[in-house]
């Protein structure tokens, strides 16, 4: 049980995902800036502002349940370190501590989204709820694509749900990107990944320009850093997911290290660089585009797969 | 094992005919007769559990008549009609039946106003719950479908018509239960017909065919109606909208669905050998269940008409956990079956809750309930993340089974199997939008400004508040033990032993979800008490109390836009696809087709006569 605790609080849970999701973190937000020709942030910038919340003031709005709006941060919190934890113990190649399937996984995915929903009805801001009803209609649009992309994951390894044995499949056959069907798989994943993170082009739930925030409107202090500590881990566990189920997981020996945090490096690097390059969808525009062409993609990717390509 | 039986068949039954007799007036000592009556049943029920079970018989004639009495040999020489089959499905479900007979009635006795009260509400519950243990326990089919039929009636007497539109759909589920009843019988008289033996536990029926296909449809029919599932679901939303919150969560909600859902575990596990095309036929009827009742539910506005949508697609999973035959399959069925009927009637308790409180029936005239109701806002939200399957809860236990059984049945190479991957992106597709329309639900009733009228609402009546509670318990204790303890101890004793193909371990992930809120709390105690202030929201620069909110029942309206998905709807709430006005019309239709022939002048009558002769003539010459 001891051992339990310390994959889930120590490695790779909060502390492990914390870190390495705040260092993510002012990786996107680096690119970002020399896309944009300007300096960008010091290293350890996502951290100062984490602290500097935590010692800010929280304040709760006045029509607010206030004990579920000041629990779902934290369930947002335990949501994206349960993942974290399920994802990267297969992904590190640990085999003993506890273990969770894609299913799991695929839940524990929709808890921070959950969560911050959960939270923003809470809080009893008309504004806050708007960008709730927002995130909930993003999550209905890519939840099937996403889906169907785990549905070829499964296929491609065997029926089989356990991520321990889709990363084995792959190192014995070569990562699934290498077929047509796997590069399909990827593009439908990325664009799954960049709406549950919530960047540009689907930002439309806290779009700040447009609805001030929207969703994490009426977060502050505690309430905002545990929000930034969830949206910190998922940086890391979302494109941790994309590289286990598609690019042949991590390895820690000798050059395959360096392979291994490319592959994560260069997987932030596609998001931030979609992110840096395209404007806000509306909400009608993003239903459409998963609903339509990704679905379709998958659809297409799934039959390759049949047939084995 | 005897006296078990006899008690928790006769027991309720007796006491409710006696309680028909009691004037009005004493609803509440009525109510707490009929609580005690359903625990001392459900007592007895946990104590046949702990038995070894069997066949066994009713044994009417040894019991109540003398020997050489001319009744004692005319029953003797019935027995073959009257044996039980005491197995561990029947075992499990009967404590079931008395936990919910238990919980609706104490919780009947604070919530049923003058109004709503269905006449001897009690005397039908009591005679509902015998009659479910019955059906459940009986080996022949007659004494199955005897206690079956009498459900039907107390169904229908449990709905109170005091206009119209009540009556109208206390009629509607009237003439649905009662066409599948008879369709059912129709069944059982091909079977007969076919020299088939009509105890459970000794039939099996190679569906190889048209005949036997023909019978098995028959049969599922009754089952599919009597749980719900499409499209002979139509009577649940009108149920669920019209009658009592106690009713709806007493019998759409988990009786009907326990029993719905238990003949067709017999039907698929030991009644007949079913065949590949059957297999596919059904899994379509499932999966399509799900989707299109979840689409309805998010399209409503009425809270208690939309949790009967869900009644409905929960269905679907039940059905396609069985479908698959595989144990693994069939252990998800049987455990959603259970999950369902415990956060299902949790949610009708709740709903009812707020409807007495309130007196309102629509989403967007409530708001904020959760200031006043906070026991209530609770087990809500534990019963809608359980609905939506999200862990640690026990709905997600029982999803999670499923979805391995589905991925576990793509191994095989029939039709059905090839086509895994539709089954398990559609069940779990319809989990995320069952998430939807429940956060619409939380949202709607429990978030948001409260209206000032309801200031002063508070939850006192701790007759309705326990029982809720207790079914929140259940769920949540169902879920943190599912992987560890109820799965391999009590599922597995019924489905049949298997092994998992995914990895879920519910102690520790709820564990640590509990570490995790326990560390935040502290947080909160300890480093920030003093940092925390209570504001008014800031909106548009102002800060703004307004008592108006940005409401969750309109704006799902604009997912599906003017497509086609959205005309559906349209045709769906014109009742376009409702096989009950569809028969009706039919009907109708033909009445008055034929009608138009009775002019009243004899001698057109008589040319038709003449007409019909000369046919006759033609025909047989």
């Amino acid at each position: 049980m001891a051992g339990h605790i310390f994959y889930f609080l120590i490695f790779p849970g909060l502390l492990f995902a914390g870190v390495g999701g705040g260092l993510l973190s002012w990786f996107d937000r680096k690119i970002t800036a020399r896309v944009q020709f300007r300096v960008g942030p010091p290293l350890l910038q996502p951290f100062y502002d984490f602290v500097k919340l935590m010692a800010k003031e929280t304040i709760i709005p006045s029509n607010a349940a206030k004990t579920v709006f000041l629990l779902a941060p934290i369930l947002a919190v335990a949501g994206a370190c349960l993942s974290s934890v399920f994802i990267l113990l297969p992904g590190f190649g640990i085999s003993s501590g506890f273990r969770g399937d894609l299913v799991v996984v695929f839940y524990l995915l929709m808890v921070p989204s959950l969560a911050y929903i959960i939270g923003a009805l809470a809080s009893g801001n008309p504004i806050a709820n708007l960008g709730a009803s927002r995130e909930m209609k993003l999550i209905i649009g890519y939840e099937l694509s996403l889906l169907l992309v785990l549905a070829a994951i499964i296929l491609k390894a065997g029926n089989t749900i356990s991520l321990n044995e889709i990363i084995a499949v792959q190192q014995q056959q070569g990562a699934f990107i290498g077929s047509i069907s796997g590069m399909l798989l990827f593009i439908v994943s990325m664009m799954c990944v960049q709406a549950k993170l919530a960047f540009v082009p689907f930002d439309i739930a806290d779009a700040e320009t447009e609805i001030a925030g929207g969703i994490f409107l009426e977060f502050s202090g505690f309430t905002l850093a545990m929000v930034k500590l969830a949206k910190y881990i998922m940086l890391l566990v979302l494109p941790s997911f994309v590289v286990v189920i598609l690019l042949g997981g991590f390895r820690f020996e000798g050059i395959h290290i360096l392979w291994s945090v490319l592959k994560l490096l260069g997987v932030v690097l596609l998001i931030t660089l979609v992110r840096n390059t395209n404007p806000r969808l509306t909400i009608g525009q993003s239903m459409r585009f998963f609903f339509i062409w990704m679905n379709l993609f998958a659809i297409i990717a799934i039959v390759l797969a049949y047939f084995g390509y | 094992m005897m006296r078990e039986v006899y008690i928790i068949i006769f027991l309720p039954v007796i006491v409710g005919i006696i309680l028909y007799a009691v004037p009005r007036k004493y609803f509440t000592a009525k109510g707490i007769v009929a609580s005690l009556v359903a625990a001392v049943s459900l007592f007895y029920s946990c104590r046949l559990y702990f038995t070894d079970g069997g066949m066994m018989n009713l044994g009417l004639g040894q019991k109540f008549f003398s020997e050489g009495s001319q009744m004692h040999d005319l029953l003797v020489q019935a027995e073959s009609f009257t044996m039980l089959n005491v197995d561990s499905l029947a075992k499990l479900i009967i404590i079931f039946v008395g936990l919910f007979t238990l919980l609706v009635s104490v919780y009947s006795i604070g919530y049923l106003l003058p109004r709503i009260r269905p006449r001897s509400f009690f005397t039908y519950v009591l005679i509902t719950a015998g009659c479910s243990n019955g059906a459940v326990l009986a080996d022949h089919m007659l004494l199955f479908i005897f206690f079956w039929g009498i459900l039907g009636i107390t169904l229908y007497k449990l709905i109170k018509g005091y206009n119209s539109v009540t009556a109208a759909a206390a009629k509607k589920t009237f003439i649905l239960i009662g066409a599948s009843d008879g369709i059912m019988i129709l069944g059982l008289a091909i079977l007969w017909r076919l020299g088939y033996p009509l105890s459970i536990s000794a039939m099996s029926v190679p569906t190889t065919s048209l005949i036997t296909v023909i019978a098995f449809v028959c049969l599922l029919i009754g089952a599919f109606t009597k749980a719900g599932a499409f499209p002979f679901h139509t009577w649940v939303p009108d149920y669920a909208t019209h009658a009592s919150a106690s009713s709806s969560a007493l019998m759409p909600a988990s009786l009907d669905k326990l029993l719905g859902i238990y003949f067709l575990a017999r039907l698929f596990n030991s009644m007949f050998i079913i065949n590949d095309w059957i297999t596919l036929a059904v899994l379509v009827i499932g999966v399509s269940t799900i989707i299109i009742a979840v689409m309805m539910a998010l399209a409503q506005h009425d809270y208690k008409r939309l949790l009967g949508y869900h009644a409905v697609s929960q269905v679907g999973y039940m059905v396609t956990g069985f479908a698959l035959g595989t144990p693994l399959g069939v252990a998800g069925g049987l455990f959603h079956m259970f999950n369902h009927a415990l956060y299902k009637s949790g949610l009708f308790l709740a709903a009812g809750h707020v409807e007495k409180h309130t007196g309102k029936h629509n989403i967007e005239d409530l708001g904020g309930l959760s200031k006043v109701m906070p026991l209530t806002f609770f087990s809500s939200i534990i019963f809608a993340l359980s609905i939506s399957g999200i862990p640690p809860l026990n709905g997600f236990a029982s999803k999670w089974l499923i979805y391995q059984g589905i991925v576990e049945f793509g191994q095989g190479s029939g039709i059905a199997n090839q086509l895994w991957i539709v089954w398990l992106a559609l069940t779990m597709f319809g989990s995320a939008l069952t998430l939807a329309s429940f956060i619409k639900f939380l949202s709607g009733i429990f978030m948001g400004p409260l209206n000032p009228t309801y200031k002063t609402l508070r939850e006192k009546n701790y007759f309705m508040s326990i029982p809720q509670l207790v079914l929140a318990v259940i769920c949540i204790g169902l879920g943190v033990f599912a992987s560890g303890w109820v799965i391999p101890k009590v599922i597995q004793s019924v489905s049949g032993s298997f092994s998992y193909i995914g990895f879920w371990e519910s102690s520790t992930v709820s564990l640590l979800v509990l570490i995790s809120i326990i560390l935040g709390l502290v947080f909160y105690l300890l480093l920030f008490k003093k940092n925390i202030r209570v504001e008014k929201p800031f909106i548009l620069g102002e800060p703004n109390d307004t008592t108006s909110s940005f409401h969750a029942g309109e704006f799902f309206k604009t997912i599906w836009g003017n497509s086609f998905l959205n005309s559906m709807y349209k045709a769906a709430e014109k009742k376009y696809f409702d096989i009950y006005e569809i028969s009706r019309g039919t009907v109708l239709g033909i009445s008055k087709a034929l009608s138009w022939l009775h002019l009243g002048v004899l001698p057109v009558y008589l040319i038709w006569i003449i007409a019909g002769l000369l046919v006759m003539f033609i025909i047989f010459l």
